[in-house]
């Protein structure tokens, strides 16, 4: 739509290609207050619950995901059912939304980083079904 | 001695190149400068931390809304109104004397944007979104924050589309403040959990 010369000093060298629409002022507020929520309806009852001790998977895949490096082959507990929710892995990758359940996942700060971490401290993800194994 | 960067404009690099962009834009009929220009006036007049501490105040002086914050956060933040982007799922975190929340994206720049409206810079910096996981305690010292002891750390880090609101603890001697003057009290920083009132 745009090419790197025309970025490269704001001359635009080719007309614009035809687009279906473009947002108008009046569409602006209702547009951003409807925002796009990423739950969809549940097919299947979650597997985990509340209080559950879970693992996270150790995949290192090239695409985008989010279970980040850190929290790989790690024990958890489950904090919350968060509700079922578009899975981003298959999403990002043109693979459909592949919704499934998201859980907010606690783990202790020293499972992730060791015994230099204080006792007590904790961090939580949001974590997909397809991260975690009974553990 | 040489300046060819700056003999033409004083702009930096980056405010050019968002010039050029929005001209190229424009020029080309793919957006209206006048929707730009709504989106950039919502975010700075109508969307902010403002929001965020119109939630605070509420939930320190209605037992009713704090319960609902804690059950459905997204509800009851809606329900004042505050229904817009990066807000459409919310969890409210509350902290207590046992328990100091703080919010981070290690993997991006998520951020309550109905709320808080957009992330100040540190918030999005890589050394922040690193540090918070691993070294809550040291940020937090960054930040000129000790924690009492016996307060756990706890911080979330934002790796769905849940988006994170910090409700802190209301600060002693505030008994005859009412909702507003309250809010005035709840600062940005508070409410992502690297400041204390």
């Amino acid at each position: 739509m745009i090419r790197a010369d025309e970025l490269a000093d704001g001359k635009a060298r080719e007309p614009g290609k035809p687009v279906p629409r473009i947002m108008e002022p009046d569409q602006v507020d209702a547009l951003l207050a409807k925002g796009g929520p990423a739950d969809r309806s549940a097919t299947s009852d979650p597997i985990f619950a509340l209080g559950d001790t879970v693992l996270t998977i150790n995949e290192h895949p090239t695409g985008h995901t989010r279970l980040p490096r850190y929290a790989r082959a790690r024990h958890g507990t489950i904090a919350k059912v968060l509700g079922h929710h578009v899975f981003p892995d298959t999403n990002a990758r043109g693979e459909g939304e592949q919704p499934c359940w998201l859980y907010q996942v606690r783990f202790s700060a020293q499972e992730l980083w060791g015994y230099n971490a204080a006792v007590g401290d904790s961090v939580t993800l949001d974590l997909w079904e397809r991260y975690l194994v009974s553990s | 001695m040489s300046d060819h960067d700056h003999d033409h404009s004083h702009l930096s690099k980056m405010d050019a190149r968002v010039r050029a962009l929005e001209s190229l834009l424009t020029e080309k009929g793919y957006i209206e400068p006048a929707a730009l220009d709504r989106i950039i006036e919502t975010y700075e007049h109508r969307i902010g931390p403002q929001n965020g501490a119109r939630v605070v105040a509420k939930a320190w002086t209605d037992p009713h809304f704090a319960k609902w914050l804690e059950e459905d956060a997204t509800a009851a933040i809606h329900s004042l109104g505050y229904t817009s982007r990066q807000g459409e799922h919310m969890v409210a975190l509350f902290n207590t004397p046992a328990t100091h929340h703080m919010v981070v994206c290690t993997l991006c720049s998520c951020y309550p944007w109905s709320v808080l409206g957009l992330p100040p810079t540190w918030y999005k910096s890589p050394p922040y979104r690193a540090r918070a996981v691993s070294d809550p305690r040291g940020v937090l010292a960054d930040f000129g924050i000790t924690l009492p002891d016996g307060t756990s750390v706890e911080v979330h880090d934002s790796t769905a589309e849940i988006r994170y609101l910090v409700i802190p603890m209301r600060p002693d001697g505030t008994d005859d403040l009412d909702e507003n003057a309250l809010a005035a009290l709840v600062s940005r920083n508070a409410m992502i959990g690297t400041a204390l009132l």
